[in-house]
């Protein structure tokens, strides 16, 4: 099925009116006003021509002015030198600041930063403004992902795709929608779709990589991050997602490159210092990794992330100490977190404070509702505990050493649970012997 | 008497997928039948819809064979079958059995149902509990309610734990605050 050619980008379009009207243009059209005063040469029609002609003067150097302070908050933000961008386009008169180009190019900004709140807030204003306005629709989208909230992005892909079906962005909204319900075989149908509605939007073959990997098919997800790179070499994201894809195959030189160029393109996102960090660590540059660290943690110290990776590393190179105080902090600031208190746990372990340790698996697993984490569950187990969840009779039968039964007999608040589970676990094992 | 084991029907399996914590991978793998009744086959069986059926039409034990390209772990099966309206076509002893190819299969489960009536979640787990790395998988229908001998069955799923896709070897984050900081999209 054809699809109709692509009406040009409005972004492009704004930016093109931009370079129309320069510098000798107005020069031109001045002389050519100044041209007609003089030919008239009656004093009294020089007056009312020549306020005209001021008028006409200020308002093109008003507009001219306009127009650069657009262009510097957009340069600003294709550096992404995100805050500079908020702060020049932030002093922008109000009629121009509440208007949908500019309040998107904030919210892109807010976006890069990962600031997806305040990203959230200028996008359904924008929506709210110019309900009509598909272009940096995508970028909701994505905000609305990260936040998880599936209401929102739900409505927002019904209303775009029942207004513009040949726009890009409307198909990669409906595509996040789905990813957020994990429905990935339908969301990589949709990108697939916002590709052929326009096969130059590189974003929709970003989310596209980032479905095949979900759905981990990593050969079709290189290959659509190269296509977002062919298209659009400045596309950070589509770096990134190399990176990711070299991450999860261990191969870590190729993924510490990958997070370089990216970072090379985008310097202020936390999120990919972290990253690098990370990788530098798997490389054993632990020292690296941890100053790279530190530099995201400057650029952004919300990003709870950074600190639970530098506290793992420093728990890798056995500085607990160090370790535990940056957890302390975290706690704080992601005090519902069960992976907090699960490397708290393994921090204590380490340590040899059991009872600590054991404290914290628990609460690790109180905040896990989905009860997955066989981690933790392992975590405890090595313990020789069993869980306070169900007795559920283990094929393998753990060695109840009497030597261990004599240490959880001191830790006082686990002592009585323990016993009863002993019973329990005695009875579960002698029931499996047939 | 009978009543009193019916084997319960399980959660759907759809709820399960929305936790995050596993990913329906039967489309990743090849699947085959023993017989089939012609409009009865694969395709009803995997077509997400529980009024359509596969019917076999040989003899027993019938079975369907999934073969993925690589060896995938697999954390568990569901089936779904209904007593009320298959009846004497409802299987009752399932068994399933795991290997590399059709000659090298090993039964890790096998189960009986009376009159089930909605989804069957087998986990398929080996002996330190962890979901089993396969490249192949044969359910097979060893009886029928009521000595029947042909089966249907409404749908099959396969399911595989979700890797943590963040980075670093941790289990997955809990809140959203950490989530939203785990990846660039």
């Amino acid at each position: 099925m054809k699809f109709p050619t692509k009406i040009p980008n409005r972004k492009t379009k704004t930016k093109t009116s931009k370079g129309g009207i320069t510098p000798s243009n107005i020069n031109d059209s001045i002389e050519i006003l100044k041209l007609d005063s003089v030919s008239e040469g009656k004093g009294n029609f020089v007056t009312p021509q020549v306020q005209a002609f001021n008028m006409q003067k200020a308002a093109a150097d008003g507009l001219m002015n306009l127009l650069r302070d657009m262009g510097k908050g957009y340069l600003a933000l294709c550096s992404y030198n995100c805050k500079e961008a908020i702060n020049i386009l932030s002093q922008l008169p109000s009629h121009h600041y509440n208007t949908g180009w500019v309040l998107c190019q904030i919210g892109r900004a807010h976006f890069e930063l990962a600031e997806y709140m305040q990203a959230e807030r200028l996008f359904s204003e924008v929506r709210r403004i110019e309900s009509y306005r598909v272009e940096g629709m995508e970028i909701y989208s994505t905000s609305l992902w990260h936040l998880q909230k599936e209401v929102a992005l739900s409505a927002l892909s019904k209303d775009l795709t029942d207004m513009d079906k040949n726009s890009p962005e409307a198909w990669c909204v409906a595509g996040n929608c789905f990813s957020l319900q994990r429905e990935h075989d339908i969301a990589i149908k949709f990108f697939q779709r916002a590709i052929q509605v326009d096969p130059g939007f590189a974003y929709a073959y970003t989310l596209l990589g980032h479905e095949f990997v979900l759905t981990e098919e990593l050969e079709k997800a290189l290959a659509c991050f190269r296509n977002a790179i062919r298209v659009n070499p400045r596309h950070y994201n589509a770096w990134y997602g190399l990176g990711m894809i070299y991450y999860k195959q261990e191969k870590f030189t190729l993924a510490e490159i990958y997070f370089k160029k990216a970072l090379g393109i985008n310097p202020q996102s936390s999120v990919l210092l972290c990253h690098v960090g990370v990788v530098q660590h798997a490389l054993k540059k632990s020292e690296h990794a941890l100053e790279t660290l530190n530099k995201a943690i400057n650029i952004d110290p919300k990003n709870p992330l950074c600190k639970f990776h530098r506290a793992s590393i420093l728990f890798a190179n056995e500085k607990y100490k160090a370790a535990l105080q940056e957890l302390e902090e975290l706690k704080q600031i992601v005090p519902k977190e069960s992976l907090v208190y699960f490397l708290i746990g393994k921090v204590y372990k380490k340590l040899g404070q059991t009872h600590l340790a054991l404290m914290n698996f628990s609460w690790a697993m109180d905040l896990d509702p989905k009860g997955a984490n066989n981690q933790i569950k392992e975590a405890i187990d090595k313990r020789y505990l069993p869980d306070d969840e169900e007795p559920v009779p283990q094929e393998d039968s753990y060695p109840f050493d009497s030597g261990k039964c004599t240490f959880d007999a001191e830790e006082s608040q686990e002592s009585s649970m323990t016993d009863a589970d002993d019973t329990q676990l005695h009875a579960a094992e002698s029931d499996e012997v047939y | 008497m009978a009543s009193a084991n019916k084997t319960p029907p399980g959660a759907d399996p759809k709820q399960l997928e929305r936790t995050g914590t596993v990913r329906e991978i039967g489309s990743q793998a090849v699947w085959s039948l023993s017989s089939c009744k012609p409009g009865f086959g694969v395709d009803q069986l995997r077509d997400d819809n529980l009024e359509t059926y596969w019917q076999s039409d040989g003899s027993q034990p019938h079975l369907v064979n999934i073969q993925f390209r690589r060896k995938t772990t697999v954390k568990m099966l569901c089936i779904y079958a209904d007593y009320k309206s298959d009846e004497s076509y409802t299987p009752s002893k399932i068994s399933v059995r795991v290997g590399n190819n059709f000659h090298n299969l090993q039964e890790v489960r096998q189960l009986e149902l009376v009159e089930p009536s909605g989804w069957i979640h087998i986990p398929l787990l080996d002996l330190l509990n962890n979901p089993i790395r396969t490249f192949m998988i044969q359910i097979a229908v060893l009886a029928n309610h009521q000595n029947g001998r042909d089966t249907h069955m409404r749908q099959i799923k396969v399911y595989t734990p979700v890797e943590e896709s963040s980075i670093g070897k941790y289990p997955r984050c809990t809140t959203v605050d950490f989530m939203m900081y785990r990846t660039i999209r």
